[in-house]
């Protein structure tokens, strides 16, 4: 893969004093102020090719705006290498601006007491962008973001869809071939934001843009993301396709079946018996289940009188790879003719492809389906404390597809997770001390 | 006699012996004056399309200077000399002051275009992603401010002087001396204030303490006051600080207070305050832009 974009070992690490309690406190922390380190980010690898959209995900405060910030320039990295189109972003901001676009949420660039249309302008000459060419990119982004509805309007009464999609513009005036899009739909009403993920496709698939997006709308990232980058407490947990996420943090789908004929049910328990006896019931040993259903309920948690077998959590399944076409499908749970079917390991069918398979080889009277919606998956995703930088690389990527490698240990850092950068949501800007 | 031929020029040379076309200077130029065209009409853009602000401010400085006038008249009501001045000059220096105050004093605040306030939105983060550095953005943007606010004072100066309330330079030289040390102080007030913004970087939990600051630099610049009716101590103080050099010296030689030969004096002060702050926010800018860190996602 010909990287645009390369994260090597990025690290950051902001320094802030703490106050002690007290009036005593507070006059010896004037003296002697007690620094504290807080790793932000800690050794981020990743990628990103050109016309590639990435998705970087995590929770509040798990050091995606920070990463962003290093790789547009504005955080000099701890340690750590940024190259974005063969720059180092932090060393050649002025080179880096004319290769890179960024829309941060809802902080505007556009002069707020102008109409959007001069603001175009007025960045139309710092970015020195040709008359003609400037003219063809506000048409194009018009027909797509339509926004010669209200280009004319002054910034401050523009509603926040019509000034993201003002921004987005601006962002990419200049033709950057690479984009950081950080939460741009944030706040936005559904059809704004369908409009925007349009333009958005648009941009990666027609003008081949690179883009970073961060955004917690999962339905942007089912929608818009070839691969994503899970990071959390500062580090990468996973980088692979959102399949992968899927199949790590509980994804996962059920198919509740009764069946009709007794031929079928024995054929199962004589598939469960063999797949018990064989010791293969889809956990991968670690805890994790990769693949696995993580109790009856979609969400990966254990319902009432959900059986969590004999396995564990996450062993309860009965392989029925033995069967033609079953491979990856197991049955989770069995009350009479009642059965329920879930994935098994790696390679587990999606829930529409072993529906097939199940209504193919048995007769079926009643039929339900359940999967997890992505949230639920990233929600899970979230509150796992999976250490380390899993790197489920992508097609030609250097890394191997099933690799999910140990962080690498920093005993100078600190071990508390929660030092890593806040969560606050306000969008001040400040001195080093601060986290973001 | 059978002329000496002239050696061709070997193919590799051929290009040199043509002058190349000398690059065209023009697009460049031009798009570099349109870039600071757009640039420093920012804010008298979003004042022109805001009629109501510019209404108000015409009343504010009515008012004021009304205000200005009645009370340096009421307090040399009984008295023909004050602090070694007599009524014409201590008005003039006070209306002077107060138009004066205009350059500057545009409302940033309302275009959410402080630098306090992108520091606080985290907006300061596109200062640093534009092919611009921020110190140059804020130099063409103040350059704007400085030039617009002029025209107010100007405006102002004119209808001040057709009422009778300020009256004209004592003679074409102080008038001279008066325009350049004048313009020393907006060069001294660009940076001091510069200076209170980039402080902004590291107290921005702090606005409380910005106030104190601007407060002090508009005292101590005689803005409020001429200086010389403050006490003795007071005047030593100001002497070690820049502010007196934005507005004070050159208000002082319109009204006759430093005379002509003394100015030159003065204006050299007012130089070297101009390069040790160039120094000073040169260096700040450098720190600030380690420190721009957008903190919460």
């Amino acid at each position: 893969m010909n990287a645009v974009i390369e994260a090597r070992g990025l690290s950051k690490v902001f320094h802030t004093t703490v106050r002690r309690p007290g009036l005593g406190g507070a006059l010896r922390s004037l003296v002697s102020p007690e620094r504290v380190a807080k790793v932000a980010v800690r050794d981020v690898d990743f990628r990103v090719g050109k016309g590639e959209l990435l998705a970087l995900l995590g929770p509040n405060g798990a050091g995606k705006s920070t990463t962003i910030k290093m790789l547009t320039g504005i955080l000099t990295p701890t340690s750590g290498e940024a190259l974005v189109a063969g720059v180092v972003p932090h060393r050649d901001r002025e080179r880096n601006a004319h290769n890179i676009g960024a829309v941060f949420g809802q902080r505007t660039q556009l002069w707020w007491d102008l109409p959007a249309r001069e603001s175009f302008a007025i960045l139309r000459d710092i970015y020195g962008v040709p008359e003609d060419r400037y003219r063809e990119r506000i048409a194009e982004f018009d027909g797509l973001l339509e926004l010669s509805e209200f280009w004319d309007t002054r910034v401050r009464h523009l509603s926040l869809g019509q000034r993201v999609r003002c921004d987005l513009a601006a962002s990419l005036l200049h033709d950057p071939p690479v984009v950081f899009l950080d939460e741009p739909t944030i706040g936005m009403d559904v059809v704004v934001k369908e409009q925007v993920r349009r333009f958005l496709r648009h941009q990666v698939e027609e003008r081949e843009r690179t883009v970073l997006l961060t955004t917690h709308d999962m339905t942007e990232v089912a929608r818009l993301a070839e691969r994503v980058v899970l990071i959390n407490h500062g580090r990468i947990v996973l980088d692979g396709p959102l399949q992968e996420i899927r199949r790590r943090f509980g994804g996962t789908w059920q198919i509740r079946a009764t069946l009709a004929d007794a031929a079928d049910l024995q054929e199962i328990e004589r598939q469960e018996r063999f797949a018990v006896g064989d010791g293969s019931c889809g956990s991968d040993g670690s805890g994790q289940g990769r693949g696995s259903v993580r109790g009856d309920r979609p969400d990966g948690s254990a319902g009432p009188g959900g059986s969590a077998g004999p396995g564990g959590p996450f062993g309860g399944q009965r392989d029925l790879s033995s069967l033609p076409g079953f491979a990856g499908i197991g049955v989770l749970r069995r009350e009479g003719p009642r059965v329920v079917f879930g994935p098994v390991g790696d390679g587990a069918p999606s829930v529409h492809e072993a529906l097939k398979v199940v209504i193919g080889r048995f007769q079926v009277t009643d039929l339900a389906l359940e999967e997890n919606d992505l949230e639920d998956v990233m929600r899970s995703a979230y509150l796992s404390d999976v250490p380390g930088q899993g790197a489920l690389a992508p097609e030609g990527s250097s890394s191997s597809p099933s690799s999910f490698s140990s962080p690498s240990s920093d005993p100078s850092a600190p071990s508390d997770p929660s030092a890593s950068s806040d969560s606050s949501s306000s969008a001040a800007v400040t001195s080093t001390s601060q986290g973001g | 006699m059978v002329p000496t031929p002239t050696p061709t020029p070997p193919p590799t040379r051929a290009p040199s012996s043509v002058p190349a076309p000398a690059p065209t200077p023009t697009p460049a130029v031009r798009l570099t004056l349109s870039r600071l065209r757009r640039i420093a009409s920012v804010t008298p853009r979003g004042e022109f399309l805001a009629p109501p602000r510019m209404t108000a401010t015409a009343v504010r400085l009515l008012v004021q200077v009304c205000l200005v006038v009645y009370l340096w008249r009421g307090l040399y009501a009984n008295t023909e000399s004050s602090a070694g001045l007599d009524e014409t000059q201590a008005v003039g220096y006070a209306v002077l002051a107060v138009l004066a105050g205009r350059i500057r004093g545009l409302d940033r605040r309302a275009g959410r275009d402080t630098v306090i306030q992108h520091l606080h939105f985290g907006t300061i983060v596109y200062w640093y992603l534009r092919p611009m550095r921020p110190q140059r953005y804020y130099a063409l943007r103040a350059l704007g401010d400085q030039v617009y606010g002029f025209g107010w004072v100007l405006g102002g100066y004119v209808l001040c002087l057709a009422a009778g309330v300020v009256a004209p330079p004592a003679s074409a030289e102080v008038a001279a001396v008066f325009a350049v040390s004048m313009l020393l102080g907006q060069l001294v007030l660009y940076y001091v204030m510069m200076l209170v913004d980039l402080l902004c970087f590291w107290t921005l939990r702090n606005e409380a303490a910005l106030l104190i600051l601007v407060f002090a630099q508009n005292l101590l610049s005689g803005v409020y006051a001429p200086l010389w009716y403050f006490p003795d101590w007071f005047i030593t103080l100001s002497a070690f600080l820049p502010f007196q050099a934005t507005l004070g010296v050159p208000l002082s030689i319109y009204v006759g207070r430093i005379g002509v030969g003394d100015a030159f004096g003065q204006m050299a002060v007012q130089g070297v305050w101009i390069v040790l702050l160039a120094l000073l926010t040169r260096r700040l800018w450098d720190m600030a832009g380690c420190r721009v860190v957008a903190q919460g996602g």
